[in-house]
């Protein structure tokens, strides 16, 4: 596995175009690797996420099998003479991880159910939660499966911030695409080696082609202060 | 000195001090006039009645969420609609929040804090039009004016705070007390309400900022995120 970081240009004119189009982004990362193999295996899948640490600062984060080539990324959104990209080695740090470790992780996900719109409806359908009560415990129903328990504040609380809660509209095609999105800051504790790796390599919930699901990790220090 | 403390949001409010004729303005915060004539409404004096003791009341307020202004052009008609009243152009603060505290003899804002609860007369926030959205009396405290508009949390909705930073500084507009320097004046004193010939005077006011912290903060505990520290190199 590799976990890539490419800064992207904002002034540039295909960088307007991949930020606002989370469908445009996702051919385009699509795009970095020749191979499908390369994009997809069993296990593991390619994820992408875009932060913003700060204005007009935006970053691209990948994590995927195969080593990506964003030349193109670079040429359409970046800053072609002066800065690529910064791709690493993931298997190493996932090879460490065991049950006990504490680490600060930052994950943006879309928290949905299924449901029936009305009683009668055939169908069932995705709904996004909107409430940051009910998005904050859709990540902690589902911590358990996924190998990691959310630490505990000192207050009692979960050690989770939500920001960047939006519903995001794109058009995908000739069809509009509606996500709820959220981020979530905070510090976890591994439970379980084994689906916790599977959690980094595979993405957590739906959405993951549009940028929801990749979960990454820091270094805990700092941030332990709330404990 | 004990201290009543007010709540005054609603999605509408206008507080104007010196409106004549077709424009009707507002103040960006409210004015003592307007909540002094509150109050008597909910004690149930009548506008011909004389005031009193609620002449002597110290006005403070805080800028918790200052709100946007509105224009409203009016074009009211008779109810057959033969005969227009005068267009105006009507002002009001939208989605603002104010702290108000209003300080004086403690057996007097304990009876306002009673009456508030029950009070005789509707309640509006300026206007008639405009109701306020929740109970107005926030309760007495036995501190200072000052400490309570310093110390009371901030009344802004989740929503505000949440884009706010850390740490903000509101507002503060209070009566000036002798010695206060750079103060303002503002035709905001109220003497009489009575229709027939309603008196203000003059009014001494001082504006400062006073810190809150703001626990909404969405960038409070967020810290940087770094992922490829961890991967060396």
């Amino acid at each position: 596995m590799f976990l890539t970081r490419f800064q992207i240009n904002p002034a540039r004119r295909g960088a307007r175009k991949l930020l606002s189009s989370p469908q445009a982004m996702h051919a385009a990362v699509r795009a970095a690797f020749p191979a499908s193999d390369d994009y997809e295996r069993p296990g593991s899948r390619t994820l992408w996420r875009l932060d913003t640490p700060a204005t007009a600062t935006v970053y691209l984060y990948i994590t995927s099998p195969g080593r990506p080539d964003l030349t193109h990324l670079v040429e359409q959104a970046g800053w072609p003479t002066t800065a690529t990209w910064d791709t690493r080695e993931y298997d190493p740090l996932l090879g460490t991880l065991q049950p006990g470790q504490r680490w600060a992780f930052r994950l943006t996900a879309n928290p949905a159910h299924s449901g029936r719109k009305t009683a009668e409806a055939k169908e069932t359908q995705r709904f996004g939660y909107v409430r940051e009560s009910e998005q904050e415990q859709w990540l902690l129903r589902r911590a358990t499966r996924l190998g990691f328990a959310v630490a505990t504040q000192r207050d009692g609380r979960p050690n989770l911030r939500l920001h960047h809660r939006r519903t995001l509209s794109f058009s995908r095609g000739a069809y509009p695409v509606t996500l709820t999105t959220v981020t979530y800051d905070g510090i976890l504790e591994v439970t379980d080696g084994e689906a916790f790796r599977a959690t980094l390599t595979g993405g957590i919930g739906h959405a993951k082609a549009y940028g929801c699901g990749l979960l990454t990790l820091a270094a805990a220090e700092g941030a332990t202060a709330g404990r | 000195m004990t201290v009543l403390l007010l709540k005054l949001a609603g999605p509408l409010q206008a507080w104007g001090s010196s409106s004549r004729f077709a424009r009707r303005g507002t103040e960006i915060a409210p004015t003592k006039s307007g909540v002094i004539g509150m109050l008597a409404a909910a004690k149930g004096i009548r506008r011909t009645e004389p005031l009193t003791d609620l002449l002597g009341l110290e006005f403070g307020v805080r800028l918790d969420q200052p709100g946007q202004i509105l224009r409203d052009f009016q074009t009211a008609r008779s109810l057959d609609g033969r005969h227009s009243a005068p267009l105006t152009y009507r002002f009001y603060l939208s989605d603002a929040i104010f702290l108000a505290a209003v300080q004086g003899d403690a057996a007097l804002i304990h009876d306002l804090a009673g009456a508030l609860k029950r009070p005789c007369y509707p309640l509006y926030l300026g206007r008639r039009s405009c109701p306020p959205a929740g109970p107005v009396s926030l309760g007495v405290e036995d501190i200072g004016l000052d400490d309570a508009l310093k110390t009371w949390p901030w009344q802004a909705t989740d929503r505000y705070r949440r884009g706010a930073p850390r740490i903000v500084q509101l507002e503060v507009i209070r009566d000036a007390r002798p010695g206060d320097q750079d103060t303002e004046t503002h035709p905001d004193e109220p003497v009489s309400f009575d229709p027939a010939h309603r008196q203000h005077t003059w009014r001494s006011v001082l504006r400062r900022h006073v810190p809150v912290t703001n626990d909404l903060a969405e960038s409070s505990g967020v810290i940087d995120h770094d992922p490829l520290s961890l991967l060396g190199g």
